[in-house]
C-alpha cells in the first residue's frame, strides 16, 4: 500500500504539470501541446504559431512556478516541524511572510516601479528572518520556544508595519494591489527569468534538506537526546532554520502569500506514510509541487477571472486534512 | 580482575541559578562491570547528575570519562561512548520502532549521511535478541511503557555505548517490566556489552537488589555512598526520605520496608 503511495505521490508531480498545459482560455489540442512540448525539449523551439508561443512563454513557466513553489513551501514546512518538533509549524513561523509582505507594500506603494517588487520582498523577509534570529539564538540560545516566540514577535511587528504601509498607501489603487499580492498569485513569477532565479535559490537549498532528511530525524528527538547521539542542536538547527528561511523567502517573494501548503503538505504524507522525516521530506517535495499546480489550474480555470492562489489552496486544503485527520491517531500521540 | 574506573566524578557543583547549589561536592567512580544507582527524593538531583556526566550540563569540579577529561572529548565521540537512556517522555513524532532504533547510530555517521542496509540488519538483529522483533515495524505511539523502555536500551546498544546512562528507567514501570529491565540491564553488563551503568532510581528495593554500588543524594549533597547494605540503611534514610523503615532479611540481603503505622491486620 505504502509503496504504491509512493509511486503514485512521484508520477503525480509530471503528470500534472503536463495536463496543466491542456489548460487555458485559449484552446490548443493536447497533441499540439504535447508536440510543442517535445520540441522545446530536444532544443527545436518552433514559436511560429500563436499556441506555441502561449504554451512556452505562457503556460509552461507559470506552472512550473506553480511546482517550484508548492515544493519549496512543503519541504520547508516539512523540514521545519521536524527540527522544531511541532507538527504546528509551517514556514511562516519564521517571521518571513510577514516580512515579505511589509517589503511588497512598502515596493508597491511608494517606490518607483522600475525597483521589482520580489526583490524588496525578499530583502525584508530575510531581515525579518535575522531579526528572529538575533533574538531567538542570541539571547534564547536557540531553544525552540525561543525561535517561535520570537517569530511571533516579529510578525507582530512587520504585520503592524504592513498595516502602516496601506494606511499611507497614496492612492486606493495602490492599497488593492497590496492585497491582491497578499492573496498569492503564482502568475507573478511566471516569467522565466523569474524561474530561473527562484530555482537558483530554491533547488540547492532542497538539495541541502533532502541529504540531512535523516539528520531532521535526529534534531526531531528534543535537544538532550539529539546531543546524547552526538549532535549540536543549537548550531544544527540554525543552519537548517536558515535553509528553509531562504527557501520560504523565494517563494514567498515572488508568488506572494500561499497559505497551508507548508502545514498540511507534510501532514498528508505523514498520514500516508509514516512520521519518518527521510520520507516526509522526500514526499512533501512531490506531493506539494502537484498541490500547487493542480490548486493553480483551478485559480485559472473556474472563472473567467483568475482566483488567487492563496485562497484556493485554503478552501482545498481545510476538508482534505479533516478527512486524513480520522487516521491520525496512528501518527501522532 | 583488577578495578578499571570508566567514570569518575571529582568534587562536582552545579547550580542553576546564582543563590542555590543543585549539586555540591559529588564525588564517586564507576568501576568496570559495575550498575551504580543514584537515589534521593524528587529534586535532590539526580537527573541534573547525569545531564552533568552527559556533557549537557557544565559544572564546576572533575568528570573523567574512560581517563579523558569530558570537557575534551568531542561531542561525537563522547556520543559513542556513553548511552543514554531517557525518563519516559513525549515524542511528538511517531516513528516506527525500527526508525527509533537506527537513530542510534547517528554518532556513527556526518550530517549528511543515511544508516547503511547492515545498519537496519543489526537495528533487526539487536530487537530480535531483546525479544521485541515482532514490534519492529509498529510506530512508536503502539507500544506500552515497558516496551518502550527496551526498545530506548536497544537504541544506547546499536550505538555501540560503553556506559549507560539512565534516567528513571524503571519508575514508571509495572513490578513486571521493572524486573524484565533491570534483569536486561544486569544481563548487558555481564555479558560485557555494556561496560557499566548509572541509574537513578526511586526504589530503594530495586537498588539493593540489581545494583553494585548506590549514592545517596539529599538536597544536592552526597549522603552516603559505597554498595547498597552500606548506604541503604534505616537511619540514611529515614534522614533523606523522612521515614522509618525496618530491615528485613532476604536470602543473604537485608531489605528495607518502610514501616507502616496503623497497619490493619487483615487474619482477624
Amino acid at each position: 500500500m505504502k509503496t504504491l503511495y509512493k509511486v503514485l505521490i512521484v508520477f503525480s508531480l509530471p503528470l500534472s504539470i503536463i495536463l496543466s498545459l491542456f489548460i487555458g482560455p485559449y484552446p490548443i489540442p493536447p497533441l499540439k501541446v504535447l508536440g510543442i512540448l517535445f520540441n522545446a525539449i530536444t532544443m527545436h523551439p518552433d514559436l511560429s504559431t500563436p499556441a506555441a508561443r502561449i504554451v512556452i512563454y505562457y503556460r509552461l513557466p507559470r506552472i512550473l512556478a506553480a511546482a517550484l513553489v508548492g515544493v519549496a513551501l512543503s519541504i520547508s514546512g516539512a523540514s521545519l516541524q521536524s527540527m522544531m518538533r511541532n507538527p504546528l509549524v509551517s514556514p511562516y513561523v519564521l517571521g518571513i511572510t510577514s516580512g515579505a509582505a511589509l517589503g511588497a507594500a512598502v515596493a508597491l506603494a511608494f517606490l518607483p516601479l522600475f525597483i521589482p517588487v520580489e526583490l524588496v520582498a525578499m530583502i525584508t523577509a530575510i531581515a525579518a528572518y535575522l531579526i528572529v534570529v538575533a533574538i531567538a539564538w542570541g539571547w534564547g540560545r536557540g531553544s525552540i520556544i525561543s525561535i517561535v516566540l520570537s517569530g511571533v514577535v516579529v510578525n507582530a511587528l512587520f504585520s503592524a508595519g504592513l498595516s502602516l504601509a496601506e494606511f499611507f498607501a497614496p492612492s486606493p489603487n495602490k492599497v488593492a494591489a497590496i492585497v491582491f499580492w497578499l492573496m498569492g498569485d503564482v502568475g507573478q513569477a511566471g516569467q522565466w527569468p523569474d524561474i530561473v532565479r527562484m530555482s537558483a535559490i530554491i533547488i540547492p537549498c532542497s538539495i541541502v534538506l533532502i541529504m540531512a532528511r535523516w539528520r531532521l530525524n535526529i534534531l526531531s528527538l528534543g535537544d538532550d537526546e539529539a546531543r546524547s547521539l552526538g549532535a549540536n542542536p543549537t548550531y544544527e538547527r540554525l543552519f537548517f532554520a536558515s535553509i528553509s528561511a531562504l527557501i520560504t523567502a523565494a517563494a514567498v517573494s515572488y508568488a506572494g502569500i500561499i497559505g497551508w501548503v507548508g502545514l498540511l503538505i507534510p501532514h498528508i504524507v505523514r498520514l500516508l506514510l509514516g512520521s519518518d522525516t527521510r520520507e516526509v521530506i522526500t514526499y512533501s517535495l512531490f506531493l506539494g509541487g502537484t498541490y500547487l499546480v493542480l490548486a493553480d489550474d483551478l485559480s485559472r480555470a473556474l472563472t473567467s477571472q483568475v482566483i488567487p492562489i492563496g485562497i484556493l489552496t485554503t478552501i482545498m486544503g481545510a476538508p482534505v486534512l479533516i478527512i486524513l485527520l480520522r487516521r491520525a491517531g496512528r501518527v501522532w500521540r | 580482575m583488577a578495578l578499571v574506573t570508566i567514570i569518575e566524578v571529582e568534587n562536582l557543583s552545579f547550580s542553576y541559578s546564582r543563590d542555590e547549589k543543585t549539586l555540591e561536592n559529588i564525588s564517586f567512580k564507576l568501576h568496570r562491570g559495575e550498575i551504580l544507582g543514584i537515589l534521593g527524593p524528587n529534586g535532590a538531583g539526580k537527573t541534573t547528575l547525569l545531564k552533568l556526566i552527559l556533557g549537557f550540563l557544565r559544572g564546576t569540579g572533575r568528570i573523567k570519562v574512560m581517563g579523558t577529561n569530558l570537557q575534551k572529548i568531542p561531542r561525537r565521540r563522547l556520543a559513542r561512548i556513553l548511552g543514554y537512556v531517557p525518563q519516559e517522555h513525549h515524542i511528538v513524532f511517531a516513528y516506527r520502532v525500527i526508525d527509533y532504533v537506527l537513530m542510534g547510530r547517528a554518532p556513527h555517521y556526518g550530517i549528511f549521511s543515511m544508516p547503511s542496509r547492515s545498519d537496519y540488519e543489526r537495528a533487526y538483529r539487536i530487537l530480535e535478541e531483546l525479544g521485541l522483533a515482532n514490534l519492529a515495524e509498529k510506530t512508536i505511539a503502539e507500544i506500552s511503557g515497558g516496551q518502550f523502555q527496551l526498545v530506548l536500551i536497544a537504541r544506547a546498544l546499536i550505538q555501540e555505548a560503553k556506559i549507560l546512562l539512565m534516567d528513571e528507567p524503571v519508575s514508571h514501570l509495572d513490578i513486571s517490566n521493572a524486573v524484565k529491565t533491570m534483569e536486561l540491564v544486569k544481563k548487558l553488563v555481564a555479558e560485557g556489552k555494556v561496560l557499566g551503568v548509572i541509574m537513578t532510581l526511586h526504589d530503594p528495593l530495586m537498588a539493593t537488589l540489581y545494583c553494585d554500588k548506590t549514592l545517596l543524594l539529599n538536597n544536592g549533597m552526597m549522603e552516603a555512598y559505597g554498595s547498597p547494605s552500606e548506604v541503604l540503611r534505616p537511619d540514611k534514610l529515614k534522614k533523606v526520605y523522612g521515614v522509618d523503615f525496618d530491615i528485613v532479611k532476604y536470602n543473604d540481603r537485608f531489605i528495607l520496608v518502610p514501616v507502616v503505622k496503623n497497619i490493619s491486620n487483615h487474619d482477624n
